[in-house]
């Protein structure tokens, strides 16, 4: 698309039918996401379905201004709302169409008030909104596309670059802010469904048509420090949800503020709205009867609903365990680098626990992820010296049958997951993982914290220094330099496999760099070059 | 008489060793765009690769119909009263029903059993070689069934991957979709089990996936029949089975070849070994 200032009502058109077919492709990945409110799975299905009605109501629209399309996505939206996620997403639009009034077209400053409106809009519309969700999302992408357009030049796709990464920011953040989501270890659907739209629009406004057909949006991790697919665990006994209650207080005289009050210590997630006739009470109890009971003795109750919510988890929990088949035995594995949890994942791992700051996790965070992971029989590659010991405090603080196979670096550990095969039993598997692990030899580059002279090397601070399988053999200025070096110790036959993890510090030119070299003095050996955006280590070199 | 051996194009049996055998093999049908080939027939393992190579489309397959079938057995019938028909697994092709379907349309007079293999590939060509050698010694039709329910009980292969695109691509990933979206490059090898496609391992280069053929062969104590296919690499098809000899001589060893149905389905560079072990 053209860099333009302003969007036209056919740009909006050609956004909207985008941003839909983008969500289409990720329906069922935020179906499986959905577990606020009711964990019944469809959130996706109706995200897309309203979208779609709202491509329907545009494609019967032959107006071209701008406020016309953005009408017809409105009521398109509004008659197809499916679900809760559906009707919220039709008020987003209504609040966006209303702001855009009459006009032919929409430029940055525009687009933010239009994305303020469509906020406000969306919060007003529910009796009871709830943080965590797609509105905390709507409301964070329009507060960002606020700020931008205040200080750009008004182009309407940075503004909506800048909500897009807001929106991102906030769905990260929802299990932070939700305690279902948080409970489930997901972030929350219809934020995310939201999320895709904005994205989808982003995308196709900067003309990545090739990018769109080629993939899919991107499905966003929770910011919690959670491993891999299991959830932060309370780690006091469990604790009940309690039950779901919400209703209309009908009466004369009511005073919303005075009930909020009264109601704030019988449950969680209170919203009390409305005015001296009728308000909406929503509240997360574990005694609604004691709820329902005193409101009766202000007014007329109307509209009640109480849902259990432990049932909703239970359901929820039981829906997981149906889609992903219990393995019976999991592996554990430390990684600190997202790429690098990735490629444990990838292979396998049921949980990646990262090193924390320190590059070492504690007890209780390698007993956390134990815990969550549903296999009783666990396998732990801690892919560091340093976390042995801690790994081989674990057997004694749980009742599940850990072992550990004493991986001392990520090419080791990587090795030891792809020997991993789970119809063999547990003491076959510890043997072919560790006869695995001593198949690889790792080259570790890192740089010099003091000034210090060891195996005959004098080391300043600063330094690249060099460790081949933990021995550190050899300091340099240049990284390339140190991994040449320390390959050719290695004495390579010419048919292995060579990985090359590159660190959050290093540039991916550096490590293409390195590989180029390696290719050129050995044309046999084969190289992959990975961004395992570890802290610390420049590179990690596994060679099998 | 003896009894008369059937079987399906994806049993991967070149012409020369289905003719030493008196095998008859029913082709199945690669389409590219509008073109309509006869597997095996008027498309080769060679020709295949090469339009697969150079052509943009992306060739789809089909299996062949009952009267496909029934056409075969009555040619048969002239010359026996007994016809096993060994087909491909029924989870991966509508061979199996078709062959079924076939014998309702037959207009001579003939016994026909078939079999569901539960196999493809290699599996499947070594358990029809067994069936037909047991049928070339004078085995009734009782017993030849019987022996084919053995072999498929003991046969097994492993086919190495460069890429299971074409898999996935295809819709037999079955299994071995657990391979799928690793970080780094694997080669993973599979089987196939239960009459799916399931991933057995992944290694990390061309290099050790030979390697795990060799010792996948070598791991067994007695080895009765033995195969090694290829699809575009008849030269390491070549040094791996010179490997084997050590195992089984050179001249015992079957050598297969991929025929385009299966190719379709598995891509390029497919190297596979399959071994059918003594009772």
């Amino acid at each position: 698309m053209k860099k333009a200032k302003t969007i036209s009502g056919q740009d909006l058109r050609g956004t909207f039918a985008a941003a839909t077919d983008w969500l289409e492709k990720s329906i069922s990945d935020i179906d499986a996401l959905n577990v606020f409110p009711v964990p019944d799975g469809d959130t996706g299905t109706n995200m897309f379905l309203t979208m779609h009605s709202a491509i329907e109501e545009v494609n019967r629209c032959t107006d071209r201004k701008i406020s016309s399309i953005g009408e017809a996505v409105a009521r398109g939206s509004l008659m197809g709302a499916r679900g809760n996620s559906g009707v919220i997403l039709s008020q987003i639009w209504h609040g966006f169409a209303k702001s855009l009034d009459t006009k032919e077209t929409m430029d940055g400053n525009d687009l933010a008030r239009a994305l303020l409106q469509a906020s406000e809009t969306a919060y007003k519309a529910l009796g009871n909104p709830v943080e965590g969700t797609m509105l905390t999302v709507i409301r964070e992408a329009a507060s960002a596309a606020q700020k931008h357009a205040a200080s750009s030049d008004g182009d309407p796709i940075s503004v909506l670059e800048a909500a897009v990464d807001a929106a991102q920011k906030a769905v990260a953040n929802t299990p932070n802010l939700l305690a279902v989501l948080r409970e489930a270890g997901v972030v929350d659907a219809g934020g995310q469904g939201l999320y895709t739209l904005l994205e989808g629009a982003l995308l196709y406004l900067k003309g990545e048509l090739k990018l769109m057909q080629s993939s899919k949006s991107r499905m966003i991790a929770s910011s919690l420090p959670v491993a891999a697919r299991i959830s932060e665990k309370a780690n006091e006994q469990e604790r009940s949800y309690g039950y779901c209650t919400q209703f209309i207080l009908k009466g004369k005289k009511l005073d919303p503020s005075n009930l909020r009050k009264k109601l704030k210590n019988k449950g969680q997630s209170l919203i009390v709205v409305g005015d001296e006739s009728t308000v909406r009470v929503h509240i997360h109890t574990t005694d609604p009867d004691n709820v329902i009971r005193y409101a009766s003795s202000l007014g007329t109750l109307d509209d009640i609903n109480i849902r259990d919510m432990d049932e909703q988890h239970q359901d929820f929990l039981s829906m997981q365990k149906d889609r992903t088949p219990a393995l019976d035995m999991a592996v554990v594995a430390v990684a600190n680098g997202e790429g690098l949890g990735d490629v444990f994942v990838s292979l396998g791992a049921s949980a990646i626990v990262p090193g924390g700051q320190t590059m070492n996790p504690s007890t209780s965070d390698l007993l956390q992820a134990v815990e969550a992971v549903p296999s009783h029989k666990i396998i732990i590659l801690p892919n560091n010296k340093n976390i042995l010991l801690t790994a081989q405090q674990l057997p004694s603080l749980t009742n599940k049958s850990i072992r550990v196979v004493a991986t001392e670096t990520i090419p080791q550990g990587v090795t030891a997951l792809l020997a991993f095969d789970a119809k063999s039993d547990l003491e076959t598997n510890i043997k072919l993982m560790t006869e695995a692990k001593s198949t690889v030899e790792t080259i570790e580059i890192t740089r010099a914290t003091r000034s210090i002279r060891v195996n005959g090397l004098d080391i300043k601070k600063g330094q690249a220094i060099g460790l081949l399988d933990g021995k550190l053999l050899a300091a340099s200025d240049d990284t390339s330099d140190i991994v040449i070096e320390l390959l050719k110790r290695t004495e390579l036959n010419g048919d292995e496999v060579i990985s090359i993890y590159y660190g959050a510090d290093t540039e991916e030119s550096e490590a293409m760099a390195v590989s180029a070299i390696i290719r050129q003095q050995h044309p046999k050996v084969q190289v992959e070059v990975i961004n395992g955006a570890q802290p610390h280590y420049n590179f990690i070199v596994g060679i099998e | 008489m003896t009894v008369k051996i059937v079987t399906d194009s994806t049993s991967d049996l070149t012409p020369e060793i289905a003719s030493k055998l008196g095998i008859t093999v029913v082709p199945l049908y690669v389409h590219f765009g509008s073109k309509v080939y006869q597997d095996g027939v008027d498309l080769t393992t060679e020709d295949f690769y090469q339009q697969l190579e150079q052509s943009n489309i992306l060739p789809t397959t089909a299996s062949p119909s009952p009267g496909n079938f029934s056409e075969v057995y009555d040619k048969l019938a002239k010359e026996a009263g007994e016809i096993l028909v060994i087909n491909i697994s029924s989870k991966l092709s509508a061979s199996y029903k078709a062959a079924v379907e076939g014998k309702e349309l037959m207009q001579r007079r003939c016994q026909v059993e078939v079999i569901d293999s539960h196999s493809a590939i290699a599996g499947l060509g070594l358990i029809t070689v067994s069936a037909a050698k047991a049928a070339q010694a004078g085995g009734s039709l009782d017993e030849v069934t019987d022996v084919v329910r053995s072999s498929m009980r003991r046969v097994d292969f492993r086919i190495a991957f460069d890429t299971l695109e074409y898999l996935k691509r295809g819709g037999r990933i079955g299994k071995a979709q657990a391979f799928l979206g690793s970080v780094l490059k694997m080669n993973p090898i599979l089987t196939i089990r239960d009459g799916v496609a399931e991933g057995v391992i992944r290694v990390r280069s061309r290099a050790k996936a030979m390697d795990y053929l060799y010792d996948f062969a070598m791991g067994f104590p007695h080895i009765e029949e033995m195969a090694v296919e290829h699809a575009t690499t008849p030269d390491e098809a070549e040094k791996l089975a010179e490997r084997l000899s050590a195992k089984l001589p050179r001249e015992h060893i079957y050598r297969m070849k991929v025929s385009s149905v299966i190719g379709t389905h598995v891509g390029p560079h497919v190297l596979g070994v399959g071994v059918l072990p003594s009772e």
